[in-house]
């Protein structure tokens, strides 16, 4: 396949300034960049007209729901969505069921994956057999799998010895750990912040401190054994401040995630028990999100990922306590940030391209997909003036849990190359 | 404009709150005649759906209705099919196909009825909902403190007790504050939030609490049962910091202090025995008002709105 896409503006991660050229594509390789060029034969010609055009999106933090609770998500809708998304890459979270703690369920995951995925997948793999917190999981035949990243994502290890050993023990593998970081006695029943939205509803919130104390505990148990933790979804100023104050002593390998909700919501949204509002960890306060904000813009988050979370429209209809913790993210991620970031100049394209493409591809390590030339073409074409309306017709995933469900915002995803296919045209 | 729903009194607006007390007052006076029935929902089926044990609220609604000669059936949750797992949206799609016009609720689940009433066109009322809320009690509390003080604006009520987990703190603190009462807490530091709603006094200190001059000593009943972890040492201890022990209790009378209690009371924990033949304890008052204002708030809403969820 050749593709020429014309009048394009170029965004890449090391410089806020778009470059404008046209983008020649020929055999999954970025041939040439540069003005005037000419269509070879038999070429598709994209006219951008001021478009742009980017490496894809990478998502570190997604939950397919394969194998076990395929009625909320495949990997099949799961990377559709993505794609949907401007997304190319994803890693699975394990909190499957059965849980990803070993190399056969890992094989089953990555055959799933060859069949049915349009898009590389990659996995993450339990710390402990089925998330128990108990006995390590089978961790070389996962790592011999290709597994990298280990995390019992969706609740911490509570035992810090069981979570030492682990990582004294696989970091000699070279795999890394992620964590969940959640004091369970603290928690309560884990579905909103402890605060004046918990008690105006009357639910038990979860404090902030539960995450603070285990971002802290988990970070220094790495320092303790030499590991690479790396800290999912914070929610907090003060677990924000925890990890840059850990960064900047610089003798333990620390990276950290940011989830789009977190910046761009606050409990003050749930308003009357709305549940999709309900995510773990919790939506929490202005401060909280304006903290976080100035954690991405600084660097103290390595990477925006979105926590993608199905659940079906009839879990997320019950009562707020009851209904299930989670938003899907994949498919309103990058339109979202552009919205209410890039397009009211509070970060530019670079940081988007940095920490939500080539970041987590470099923490799984892999190469990241700049729009230059000799590179494999692994990019996207963004309309900065279409608008999305997040339908029922355009979601690809299974789940439509979102607050951006029937909203439109402003910018659309219209191409999205990767190798030799064109996965999606609008 | 009446609503559809009855579900928390933070939605609701002064001017609504008004109505409803003041519609409570011509129901009242239906309790002294010999027949205290009037047609107003004849033909109306109203039913209760207690997924929590109640004596005194259950049985509240059941003669508000039939009062109204509305027909009441009650839910048997105990031997219903919800006992053996079916969810409440199947409850619900059920009772919808029995044309229910009014679903009374009440539910250990915060924001439970909020779910069921954006599932059907029955009118649904809040009939208390986990710590979230409790606006048929607001409402007769709110209508009790009317009836001893008609312009209750800059009047002090302290409600005494387990804030942290009591609806009834939340809703009656609220439309207080609406009719311009003002309104402090005292409790345990555990059990009194700090991020409480604006505009309430916190105190944890029973003594600090009476200088600030209550006319109300609003107490709540200590719920055990609602306490995952332990929020203070003893019951023993709770009564002498927070409960009205005798002494206190000749104090209050000294001050001419009214006493209100939701009921039912633990007797040694909240209040000593000798508070029960207190003078001016309103606690039988809002037992008799509850039925009222409970009228009042069947007669108002109006069944058939949008089924949303």
């Amino acid at each position: 396949m050749s593709l020429l896409i014309r009048n394009a503006r170029i965004a890449s991660e090391d410089s806020a300034t778009l470059r404008e050229g046209d983008v020649l594509v020929e055999g999954g390789i970025i041939r040439s960049i540069g003005k005037g060029l000419s269509a070879p034969e038999g070429a598709k010609v994209i006219e951008a007209n001021g478009r742009l055009v980017m490496p894809a999106m990478f998502d570190a933090h997604v939950h397919f729901r394969e194998p076990g609770q395929e009625a909320k998500e495949t990997i099949a809708t799961g990377t559709e969505a993505a794609i949907n998304g401007g997304i190319t890459g994803i890693v699975m979270m394990p909190n499957t069921k059965p849980a990803i703690d070993s190399a056969p369920v890992v094989r089953m995951v990555l055959d799933s994956a060859a069949k049915n995925s349009r898009i590389p997948v990659y996995t993450s793999g339990c710390i402990t057999k089925d998330r128990a917190g108990k006995e390590l999981a089978g961790i070389d035949g996962m790592r011999g799998l290709g597994v990298k990243m280990l995390t019992d994502d969706g609740d911490s290890v509570a035992d810090p010895a069981v979570l030492l050993r682990a990582m004294q023990y696989a970091s000699e593998f070279g795999m890394f750990f992620a964590s969940h970081c959640e004091v369970p006695e603290l928690a309560g029943p884990r579905a909103l912040n402890e605060g004046v939205v918990s008690y105006r509803l009357g639910i038990k919130g979860t404090p902030a401190a539960a995450e603070e104390i285990i971002i802290d505990r988990d970070i220094r148990l790495a320092h303790a054994a030499g590991a690479h933790i790396h800290i999912q979804h914070v929610s907090s100023k003060i677990g924000m401040e925890t990890i840059r104050w850990w960064k900047q002593r610089g003798d333990v390998k620390v990276t950290a995630e940011v989830a789009p909700h977190h910046l761009l919501f606050t409990e003050e949204d749930i308003g009357d028990f709305d549940t999709h509002y309900k995510m773990n960890p919790p939506l929490r306060t202005k401060a909280d999100t304006e903290a976080l904000l100035q954690g991405l813009i600084e660097g103290v988050f390595d990477l925006i990922a979105t926590d993608h979370a199905p659940h079906t429209p009839f879990e997320k209809s019950q009562d707020f306590v009851s209904a299930p913790n989670g938003i899907t993210g994949l498919e309103t991620a990058l339109v979202s940030l552009y919205h209410y970031f890039v397009a009211t100049g509070k970060f530019g394209w670079d940081l988007v391209v940095k920490r939500y493409s080539a970041e987590p591809r470099r923490m799984m390590g892999l190469e990241p997909v700049p729009v230059e030339e000799g590179r494999p073409a692994d990019l996207i074409l963004f309309d900065t003036e279409a608008e999305t309306t997040f339908s029922l017709d355009f979601m690809k995933s299974k789940s439509r849990n979102t607050p951006f469900f029937d909203k439109t915002l402003k910018g659309r995803v219209d191409l999205v190359v990767l190798g030799d296919q064109i996965l999606l045209e609008r | 404009m009446p609503r559809k729903d009855l579900l928390d009194i933070v939605s609701l607006e002064r001017e609504e709150i008004d109505h409803l007390l003041d519609q409570a007052v011509p129901f009242k006076e239906l309790f002294t005649r010999s027949v205290k029935k009037v047609p107003a929902l004849k033909g109306k089926s109203v039913l209760t759906l207690f997924y929590e044990p109640s004596t005194r609220t259950l049985s509240s609604f059941e003669v508000a209705a039939n009062r109204l000669s509305a027909d009441v059936t009650n839910f048997a949750v105990a031997s219903s099919s919800i006992v053996k797992g079916e969810s409440v949206r199947e409850t619900v799609e059920t009772l919808q196909a029995m044309r229910t016009d009014y679903i009374i609720v009440r539910h250990s689940r915060s924001g439970l009825p909020s779910t069921i009433a954006r599932m059907t066109k029955a009118s649904v009322i809040n009939a208390g909902d986990g710590a979230h809320a409790h606006p048929t009690q607001a409402l007769l509390d709110a209508f009790t403190i009317k009836e001893k003080f008609p312009d209750p604006t800059g009047k002090r009520v302290l409600i005494v007790g387990d804030i942290l987990h009591s609806r009834v703190a939340r809703s009656t603190s609220t439309i207080l504050k609406k009719l311009g009462v003002e309104v402090a807490y005292l409790g345990p530091g555990s059990l009194v939030p700090k991020v409480g709603p604006e505009n309430v006094q916190r105190f944890t200190n029973y003594e600090e609490a009476m200088k600030w001059k209550p006319d109300v000593v609003y107490l709540l009943r200590v719920q055990m049962e609602r306490q995952d972890v332990q929020y203070f040492p003893s019951v023993r201890e709770y009564h002498r910091l927070y409960g009205v022990t005798e002494e206190r209790l000749r104090r209050i009378d000294g001050d001419g202090l009214y006493i209100m209690h939701p009921g039912p009371v633990n007797r040694g924990v909240e209040l000593c025995d000798g508070v029960l033949d207190y003078s001016r304890s309103l606690i039988n008052d809002q037992v008799e008002n509850g039925i009222a204002v409970r009228m009042a708030v069947l007669y108002w809403l109006k069944p058939g709105g949008e089924v949303i969820g």
